[in-house]
């Protein structure tokens, strides 16, 4: 009698914890449910340096402090993972709703071709971003359907500026006996060469991994054209023509060629990172190094360093400095009914706000959006010279491009020839030659 | 006598394989059919394949990098196959002439790297070769050899050897503890025999131990052979098959025309080649590598 009473209240017992379980899991499944229609945002960005992910985690936080019913589910990505997985995953309807995207061929284009990016134009007229950045940067995040680039609607908007400059070593500088500040490209040439008669490295360089060769070569080159003179780099970038085979990029293949030839950069620089040569940079093994705005955190720690744009030779007014902006800001197709595109809207406007751009600020990067007049910052030196640099870009129209948009394949030919550039393998004439031949066959198949 | 349940019918006996069966068929047979099917595709990851039927291996036959890369690998099979084939021998004819509690700390120490992640030992390897970091480059230029301190990963010439010569040190541990099995299994009588009819070591090595071995040296191409040709990790670690493809394979190739090109069908014919070349070359060692009677283990 006992066991059959004991069996029974195990029997009531087990009905009762299974309704509990089962209750309990309809109830955490329609508050679930309830959250993800309702405020769920989930969100991909490749902040993945230290002090990035201390300023989008600020920004983040504040966002849903100011819409306390949003969760933001932030994925965070390396520049490389992004673009390997981006596709894949918003194709196969399991990605972010707002998502950062690399602009150009490859990756924008691409997506935008598919429908997989929403235009943001009623978001930049709602929220006026217009205002806030010019639209030769906005231009770089446009997409036809048809496959046009710089034009057609707007996919993207970003959050930082990038400008790929000069960076300099005064001690080194002045031990060499070079007298600054540089006022032309002959002026650095000739720095170059005293420093090299001193002893010393001229150019940090790595070619193993990165781009800095890309970027020195990319950036004399476009310091050689003056900004009213743009339209024909613009047609190359855009797709709408134009031609690597310029008397620019030949010399300064030519120039890089003859430097690693004169042992200008860093003994054994073939097998020398770019992230490793711009550590022995820091450390003071070589007066310049090319590399862009975003090596602004990892400069501080050398105070001898300083940043300028590459000088442009005489006659060139308005030189153009290779850069643009960090991967942009964009809403994926996985955004369905109006309440999650806004919501997305309204995530991305916050991001490019100048409440953003001074967070961003004050942790020494170089914001895309204008920063206030009464912004009250302590900005690094470094910071304030890219601000400066960035400013008079804008206010010419002299922002370049980076050379590796022109095709979704430009930047793997250019990282296979580079070497060989700089080997001596290839003339400077044959080693543009194939890049010349890898954006015909591009344009051929569009 | 009883019965076993397996004594069953073949189609009774099926559901016992079924579980098995489903997962293999979701994560093995199914990702091989797709990427046979996707092979005869165009494919930008993005929108629908478009069936090109052979275009894709057409194209293969005038790549001039897939070449290059199948002669790479060609290569790689010397560090990867030969080197630790030999070395391995060699250690474990060391490792089984000495005792106790030597022969196991050797033997532990040689087979260390195997039991390493190889993409690990990759970044290892990047950082002792770096040219300006690396203490290969240091000592070499702290014993007056600063000429042949070179930028061993960026080097045309020496950059497949030194990620192949990781890839031996890597593999020939592994070697040596297959070779060792191999040499408790044969019978000492033997040796024993040859000594007391006067045979020399290289003899009794070359006529006996060598042939008896057979089963053993077939075991080590086999997985040495698999190795190179799906040989990605260190390569990817190492240079990413610079510099200018010269440490490219197909592997690497593969990936770069899938998550860099978008060019996903003509790098699943890639794959299909490798996967096909590692059938070939694996029958041919399965085929003529062998034992003198023809015994098959």
């Amino acid at each position: 009698m006992l066991q059959t009473v004991r069996m029974h209240l195990s029997a009531a017992t087990r009905r009762r914890a299974l309704a509990a379980t089962a209750t309990a899991a309809m109830a955490l499944s329609i508050s679930c449910a309830g959250s993800a229609s309702a405020a769920d945002l989930p969100v991909w960005d490749d902040y993945s340096y230290e002090g990035q992910v201390a300023v989008i985690e600020t920004l983040v936080k504040n966002f849903e402090a100011a819409h306390p019913d949003v969760d933001v589910q932030r994925t965070q990505r390396t520049f490389d993972d992004l673009a390997l997985t981006l596709k894949l995953a918003v194709s196969a309807g399991d990605g972010p709703v707002v998502t950062k995207v690399n602009q150009g061929a490859k990756d924008m284009g691409a997506m935008a071709k598919e429908g997989l990016l929403l235009p943001l134009d009623p978001y930049i007229q709602k929220y006026g971003w217009t205002e806030r950045q010019s639209d030769s940067i906005l231009a770089r995040d446009r997409w036809t359907k048809d496959g046009k680039f710089g034009t057609g609607e707007t996919y993207g908007i970003s959050s930082l500026g990038e400008i790929v400059g000069l960076y300099y070593n005064e001690k080194v500088l002045k031990d060499a006996g070079v007298s600054l500040p540089l006022k032309t490209f002959e002026d650095f040439l000739e720095a170059c060469d005293k420093v090299k008669a001193a002893g010393a490295t001229p150019i940090a360089m790595g070619t193993a991994k990165q781009h800095l060769a890309l970027h020195l070569l990319a950036g004399i080159s476009q310091a050689h054209i003056d900004a009213s003179k743009r339209s024909e780099l613009d047609d190359l970038i855009y797709g709408r023509g134009g031609s690597w085979q310029t008397p620019g990029n030949v010399e300064s293949a030519a120039l890089l060629q003859k430097w690693a030839e004169e042992g200008y950069y860093f003994d054994g620089f073939q097998g020398i990172s770019g992230d490793d040569a711009v550590q022995l940079f820091i450390a003071g093994q070589a007066a310049f190094l090319t590399s862009g705005t975003w090596y602004f955190g990892d400069m501080k720690a050398n105070p001898d360093i300083h940043f300028m744009a590459i000088p442009a030779p005489k006659g060139v007014e308005h030189p153009l400095s290779v850069g643009g902006v960090d991967p942009a800001w964009a809403i994926t197709a996985l955004a369905k009914d109006q309440a999650t595109k806004d919501l997305a809207g309204s995530y991305i406007d916050y991001m490019v706000s100048p409440e953003a751009a001074v967070e961003w600020a004050k942790a020494g990067y170089l914001p895309s959006t204008k920063l206030p007049d009464d912004a009250n910052i302590d900005m690094t030196p470094l910071l304030k010279e890219g601000v400066a640099i960035w400013k008079s870009l804008n206010a010419n129209d002299a922002i370049g491009h980076y050379p590796d948009w022109s095709s979704p394949t430009m930047l793997k030919t250019i990282d296979d020839n580079m070497p060989l550039l700089l080997s001596g393998r290839d003339t400077p004439e044959a080693f543009i030659g194939k890049l010349q031949a890898d954006y015909a066959a591009y344009l051929a198949s569009k | 006598m009883k019965q076993s349940v397996l004594d069953a019918p073949v189609r009774k006996n099926l559901i016992f394989v079924l579980p098995g069966l489903l997962l293999y068929s979701a994560f093995v047979l199914g990702p091989i059919l797709a990427a046979i099917y996707l092979s005869f595709t165009e494919w930008n990851g993005i929108a629908r394949p478009d069936f090109i039927g052979f275009s894709n291996y057409l194209s293969l036959l005038t790549d001039s990098n897939f070449v290059t890369a199948l002669k790479n690998n060609a290569l790689l099979m010397v560090f990867y196959c030969l080197l630790p084939l030999f070395i391995g021998m060699a250690f474990a004819s060391i490792v089984r002439s000495l005792k106790g509690r030597e022969q196991m700390a050797i033997r532990t120490l040689l087979f260390m790297p195997y039991i390493m992640p190889s993409a690990v030992l990759g970044i290892v390897w990047h950082w002792l070769y770096n040219p300006a970091f690396g203490p290969i480059n240091q000592i070499l230029k702290s014993v007056g050899l600063g000429a042949i301190a070179l930028p061993w990963l960026g080097d045309f010439n020496f950059a497949l050897p030194s990620v192949g010569m990781v890839a031996t040190w890597y593999y020939c541990g592994f070697c040596m503890v297959i070779f060792l099995t191999g040499l408790q299994r044969l019978d000492p009588s033997i040796f024993e025999a040859a000594r007391a009819d006067g045979a020399g070591a290289a003899y009794t090595f070359r006529r006996i131990t060598l042939p008896l071995l057979l089963p053993e040296i077939r075991i080590v191409l086999l997985l040495t052979i698999i190795a190179s040709i799906k040989s990605f990790d260190l390569i990817f670690t190492m240079t990413r098959g610079g510099p200018a493809n010269s440490t490219l394979v197909p592997n690497i190739y593969m990936y770069q025309l899938g998550f860099q090109l978008n060019r996903y069908g003509y790098a699943a014919a890639v794959a299909i080649v490798g996967a096909i070349l590692i059938f070939t070359v694996n029958y041919i060692v399965h085929r003529f590598v062998r034992p003198a009677d023809g015994g098959s283990r």
